[in-house]
């Protein structure tokens, strides 16, 4: 009875873990499909369709999107990877919803392999719906971005999250020095993208998403220093991104008060008539 | 229309009665001749609030119209009450956010750019961004937060400015930016008449350097009660302050008032009359009670704290503070008041699971007392239901327990002024400056969801008047050691307890209880 009072108190399942629990011993699943038929017919047309007609206007009827610096991502022939800065799984669709619609269809999305691949249907789901792709985030680097770096020589976009994961408080987190490594590989440039507002849409721990104003905008193409190593790559992306993101004394506000108390009468009125 | 309050008397026909016991309710039997004083039913709410407030807003009284007092270019800041009121929390659409909405409304329409919002939290703990979005609703929240919507920080040497000191020499500070407003709107909800008035700006957003100016031990025995507000030293401290804010800034109150439905439906019975339960409410409380009885504490807890309560607006009112107070104190009275003849030996009182301090959180001991002979005793009107000397009767399991995050000082007050001295002026003497002044205290305030270091001390101060006035106190169902620390004595049954009363007040004693929640106020002719 004390072992088994021992063990009973000796773990804690569930709950809150300390910072230091070893997430990296997650397993990783061990064969993932190279998702070659989320890229190819006729997914893709469902993919644009479902996107087009329901994810496109939902986003924008929701969020009252803003986009700045699409012109970076248009006045681009080749493959790009786009990297920004993560508050939410609501950043992904609005994302996407931002970029010009050539560069949508076009672009595959980096997701947490140990998160939205862990269950087959949910991993299929988000393929078939944003076109991702699994990211692992912990160990197996090299293979991840031996992929990541085969889809951009195919001509494919990439958007990816360098931070690694959703930031808990809105704060900006380190970039990981992956998307560095990616780029000089791929030699394709890097552009940085910045989210704002999709942390009151939906918050880390939120499931159902709420109306708000969400600003998007996008930099100048960086191109990594012949010199210039990953890291320091990486760092220059990040700062960049950090930039964009102090474009107004009020981080987390677009306009007025005023503008923003409008926009959502505007639409409680629309909901309210429908 | 809903009948009024009522005294009963026990006889052999009378049903047993529900007494709140914490987290749980147990059924007592009162003593042949023993009264019971019921609450008035909730009045009828007011049909169309939105349309009220709106009339209210343009029709104030002693004041201009708001609409004519906003203008593009000034600095309009609104403060309303923190989540302290009402209890149990109002179910959605909470009165304040009808209010809010209706002034942002205003506001955006006439340009005002320079808009804030302030949680009038005074010395409470932060509220926590969910109850924000809760009590001011989810369009201004997806508006305001965090930029222009927070809460009042009362430790912040930069954010609070002395407005002056009055003619008895209280001085009076005053958050910032509402000090430096060109109209500052306070939006009230009154449940009990302690609330509101000119109490609203001196406290809520007052620091502790003014509100120690009447939450002291000498006012608080100088209020019979501090329910009255014409009887309260306490009330007449916070109306100098009040008129030293109102002189210094441009203020414009709006003050509602709500019924007492307290209970949603799964509640009902806790919410009639015993003579009037139905085989349903039999069940339900049946249910509630052996739920109660074999569920963990925290499972408890957990039900009963998402409990929401669908109260109706019975009252709004706008204008300038004394007159909209005064009605508003008219609907509050209307509300609660029950006339009782004459005082008694004995009193009992149930202590429900919720009270001002704890929402989320478990009444500590210290809570208890606050709760049991600070609010619910002075529940009255002129003279207190019981005798100078008599005893009350509290039921409350009262177990050592504490919320480590909302009450961090509660403990130590506890552990350490209570286990030295249970007299209130001589812990105020010695003890408040110490722990109102700890650095660690003020961190967890500032920073975590923490009552200030001092707000323990207050908790104790507001059972002053009654441990004053009672000769003994004693708790049904507590856990010894934890009623003893308290200075009180500890009973298994109300049938011990009042054998252990009669030694006080003699044998054959009067008993009254006070079938409480939903409140009253009882008026002892």
């Amino acid at each position: 009875m004390r072992d088994l009072e021992a063990v009973r108190r000796g773990w804690r399942w569930g709950g809150v873990r300390p910072a230091s629990w070893p997430e990296a011993a997650q397993p990783v699943p061990e064969r993932e499909s190279s998702l070659e038929w989320a890229r190819a017919e006729p997914v893709r047309s469902l993919r644009w369709l479902v996107q087009r007609c329901l994810s496109v206007p939902f986003v924008r009827a929701m969020t009252h999107l803003r986009v700045e610096g699409q012109e970076w991502v248009q006045s681009l022939d080749g493959p790009v990877i786009v990297a920004s800065n993560h508050t939410s799984h609501a950043d992904t669709p609005i994302l996407l919803a931002a970029l010009p619609e050539r560069a949508r269809e076009r672009t595959v999305v980096g997701a947490a392999a140990d998160y939205w691949y862990r269950r087959p249907w949910l991993g299929r789901l988000v393929s078939l719906w944003l076109n991702t792709f699994p990211f692992a985030r912990t160990g197996g680097a090299q293979g991840v971005l031996h992929s990541s770096s085969h889809l951009l020589r195919s001509g494919w976009h990439l958007l990816l999250y360098p931070e690694g994961t959703r930031s808990p408080d809105g704060r900006m987190g380190a970039f990981l020095p992956g998307v560095g490594h990616l780029a000089r590989e791929a030699r394709v440039p890097v552009i940085p993208a910045h989210v704002r507002g999709t942390r009151r849409v939906m918050p880390k721990g939120r499931g159902v998403p709420l109306p708000g104003p969400v600003d998007v905008r996008f930099g100048r193409p960086l191109r990594p220093g012949p010199e210039e190593t990953s890291r320091a790559f990486s760092q220059r992306v990040e700062r960049a991104v950090r930039e964009l993101g102090q474009g107004s004394r009020e981080p987390e506000v677009i306009g007025s008060w005023i503008e923003r108390w409008r926009a959502t009468g505007e639409r409680r009125r629309r909901v309210a008539r429908s | 229309m809903g009948r009024p309050g009522a005294v009963i008397e026990v006889d052999r026909t009378t049903p047993p009665t529900l007494v709140h016991f914490g987290e749980g309710v147990r059924l007592e039997r009162l003593p042949l001749g023993s009264r019971i004083v019921y609450p008035p039913d909730p009045l009828p709410p007011i049909p169309h609030p939105e349309r009220a407030i709106r009339r209210a807003l343009a029709h104030p009284l002693e004041d201009d119209p708001l609409r004519e007092l906003l203008r593009p270019g000034m600095r309009l800041t609104i403060a309303f009450d923190d989540l302290s009121l009402p209890l149990p929390p109002m179910a959605r659409p909470d009165v304040r956010q009808l209010v809010l909405e209706e002034i942002v409304e205003m506001a955006a329409e006439a340009g005002v750019e320079d808009l804030e919002l302030i949680v009038a939290n005074s010395l409470h703990r932060r509220m926590t961004e969910d109850e924000i979005r809760h009590v001011v609703g989810d369009r201004i929240f997806q508006t305001f937060y965090p930029e222009r919507l927070r809460n009042h920080d009362a430790e912040d040497p930069d954010q609070n400015v002395l407005v002056g000191t009055t003619a008895a020499g209280e001085e009076v500070t005053l958050n910032r930016r509402a000090a430096e407003s060109d109209l500052l709107v306070y939006v009230n909800l009154t449940l009990v008449p302690m609330d509101g008035g000119h109490k609203s700006l001196a406290t809520g957003l007052g620091s502790y350097r003014s509100v120690r100016a009447h939450h002291t031990v000498s006012t608080l025995l100088h209020s019979r009660s501090y329910m009255n507000p014409p009887d309260s030293a306490l009330h007449a401290s916070c109306i100098r302050q009040g008129q030293l804010i109102e002189d210094a800034v441009r203020c414009f109150h709006v003050e509602t008032s709500v019924n007492t439905h307290c209970f949603p439906a799964i509640a009902n019975f806790m919410q009639k009359r015993e003579t009037d339960w139905s085989a349903a409410d039999q069940a339900a409380f049946l249910a509630v009670k052996q739920l109660t009885d074999i569920a963990p504490p925290d499972v408890k807890r957990a039900a009963f704290h998402s409990m929401r309560a669908p109260y109706g607006l019975t009252a709004v009112h706008a204008g300038q503070v004394d007159e909209v107070h005064e009605r508003t104190l008219e609907a509050v009275r209307r509300q609660l008041l029950v006339q009782v003849d004459g005082q008694t030996d004995v009193v009992t009182i149930g202590v429900p699971y919720l009270g001002p301090y704890n929402v989320d959180a478990c009444m500590n001991p210290v809570l208890v007392v606050c709760m049991g002979l600070g609010y619910l005793f002075n529940l009255y009107r002129g003279r207190p239901v019981v005798r100078q000397g008599g005893v009350a009767i509290l039921f409350h399991p009262c177990r050592y327990e504490f919320d480590a995050v909302q009450h961090p000082s509660y403990i130590d007050f506890y552990d350490e002024v209570l286990a030295d001295t249970r007299d209130p002026a001589e812990i105020e003497a010695r003890y408040e400056r110490c722990f109102a002044e700890d650095p660690w205290y003020r961190q967890l305030y500032r920073t975590s969801y923490a009552y200030h270091g001092v707000h323990p001390f207050y908790a104790w101060y507001w059972a002053a008047h009654a441990l004053q006035h009672l000769g003994d106190v004693i708790v049904v169902g507590g856990q010894r050691e934890v009623v003893h620390h308290l200075g009180f004595k500890c009973a298994s049954t109300l049938q011990d307890a009042l054998e252990m009363a009669e030694q006080t007040v003699g044998r054959y004693p009067s008993i009254t209880h006070l079938h409480l929640p939903p409140l009253l106020l009882a008026d002892v002719q």
